[in-house]
């Protein structure tokens, strides 16, 4: 059963105003349940506004997107989301920014507990549970961000250039932990990136975005074997797909 | 930190230093054959102004009566100034509602009412308090509206999509992260109460720290006037120090803590 379906979806900024900006338009996409699907395209081809739509954080200006066939209107907990920016909450330890979501919901001492144990472990923080974030680098916030999002357990994980900031011996870490993570819990995610090699390391598909206003310009389906390892990155098929898709991202 | 380490800080000791050279240089002047006591008493004579004023009892009751009214005012204006300043600074219709409201009111300084609540009110306890508390919230609920209105848009979003409703930000997400915010307009407030103290006491009281500094100026008791300075002077010394150990503990998480 597709999970996410984006129905004919147009966005303009502005909408009747002279300054008006269309940034998408006319996009139709459907993400299969359990699937890791990437949105690549320029800066400014309206990737992060559709995954933020997707997320709930504000509407589109027409068109649909649904969630198991329920109409996607607002934020709720099933389509959980890593920002950009570092979204950690400083104020909060470690364990308590993992625990966030369930806490909201009422969880018990033990049960928060317990979350906090297993996902600061699935993610690589064991022994920081206590820290503040300020003790951490930005590539272990991101660490906790991600814990979070998943302790939160969302059916959908939306994800914007949440490695953007880090650097490139750190991003391909992270990369290589979070398909580890994603493997074992198959959740739908969405990511959303400008670096081809990211996209491609990580993807079943991924969706090229044309800028101004964004249209869907093309579909990948990747199928490089999993689980990914690093190498795979220097194939003679990895190396085709990236090519393939340098030259569709207007530089 | 240990006593040695803080007896050996660099910071401390400049700043002994500056204290000790402000008293030697005072001194000195005193000491000055054509200088005129009656307008710089020697700092014996503050001191002994000290000692009487302990012993008549004057001074326990002025400060007492002073530290009752600062502390009612500044909690009543706080907690009015959190409560308001929340509301403003969450909710885009009471914002629109009571902010020019607040902005028309905010540059009126407090001891402008003085006059119409003496009027009122009489001069009795309520109108002190209630001077006091007028410019604790007015400088306090600018600080809070601040903070709620400065809180990071991810942060918001990222509690948002993991289901919590907007009271949940608010309380969660909002409070917290304007807490810097928060905690600095209480420490103005503080500095504030005490400006407004001593103004609303000079005028009109009987009894109160500002009462002895008028009582001095009448009798020309010049050193009973330094002595009450230097009083009052301690006095917000201390309770802003307090209120920086009540920062630092509830700032552990920040990069920006003291």
């Amino acid at each position: 059963m597709p999970e996410i379906k984006v129905n004919d979806l147009t966005h303009t900024f502005g909408k009747g105003s002279p300054n008006a900006l269309t940034v998408l338009e006319g996009i139709d996409l459907t993400f299969e349940t359990g699937s890791f699907n990437t949105i690549i395209g320029t800066s400014g081809c309206g990737k992060s506004t559709l995954l933020k739509m997707m997320a709930g954080l504000f509407d589109p200006s027409d068109g649909e997107m649904t969630l198991d066939g329920t109409v996607i209107k607002g934020t709720d907990r099933r389509r959980g989301m890593v920002f950009q920016q570092d979204a950690v909450f400083p104020w909060m330890t470690v364990a308590k920014n993992i625990s966030y979501g369930p806490r909201l919901r009422g969880a018990s001492k033990s049960d928060q507990r317990e979350i906090e144990t297993k996902w600061a472990k699935m993610v690589g923080l064991t022994g920081f549970e206590d820290r503040w974030p300020r003790e951490l680098s930005g590539g272990m916030r991101k660490r906790v961000d991600i814990g979070r999002v998943y302790a939160n357990d969302p059916d959908v994980l939306l994800m914007d250039e949440p490695f953007g900031a880090l650097d490139a011996q750190t991003k391909e870490r992270m990369q290589s932990d979070l398909l580890e993570t994603w493997s074992t819990t198959k959740k739908t995610v969405v990511f959303v990136t400008h670096d081809i090699e990211e996209a491609i390391f990580l993807s079943d598909n991924i969706i090229v975005l044309s800028s101004r206003p964004g249209r869907v310009h093309h579909i990948e389906k990747v199928t490089l074997p999993r689980p990914r390892s690093n190498e795979m990155r220097l194939t003679e098929e990895f190396l085709e797909i990236k090519r393939r898709l340098w030259g569709m991202l207007d530089h | 930190m240990k006593v040695v380490d803080i007896l050996s800080s660099r910071r401390l000791q400049l700043g002994v230093l500056s204290i000790a050279a402000v008293f030697l240089v005072y001194m000195w002047i005193t000491n000055q054959p054509d200088n005129n006591p009656a307008l710089l008493p020697p700092i014996s004579d503050i001191v002994a102004s000290f000692f009487t004023n302990l012993n008549s009892g004057n001074l326990l009751s002025a400060l007492g009566a002073s530290l009752f009214r600062i502390t009612m005012g500044f909690f009543i204006g706080t907690t009015l100034a959190l409560i308001v300043g929340c509301m403003v600074g969450w909710y885009k219709t009471i914002e629109y509602l009571v902010d020019p409201l607040i902005e028309a009111v905010r540059p009126i300084p407090p001891l402008a009412y003085i006059p119409i609540i003496i009027i009122w009110f009489g001069i009795d306890e309520f109108s002190r308090v209630l001077i006091i508390t007028i410019a604790c919230f007015m400088v306090c609920v600018v600080n809070v509206i601040a903070g709620m209105k400065n809180v990071p848009q991810v942060y918001v979003d990222a509690a948002s999509t993991m289901g919590a409703s907007r009271f949940q930000v608010f309380r969660t997400v909002a409070i917290p992260a304007a807490t810097p915010f928060i905690i600095t307009g209480y420490r103005i407030a503080l500095g504030a109460a005490w400006t407004t103290l001593v103004a609303s006491e000079l005028l009109a009281a009987q009894n109160g720290l500002g009462f002895l500094l008028q009582e001095g100026r009448r009798y020309f008791a010049t050193d009973q006037v330094m002595m009450v300075i230097v009083i009052i002077g301690g006095c917000a010394f201390i309770m802003d120090r307090i209120f920086r150990r009540i920062q630092a503990y509830l700032m552990q998480w920040s990069e920006a803590r003291e």
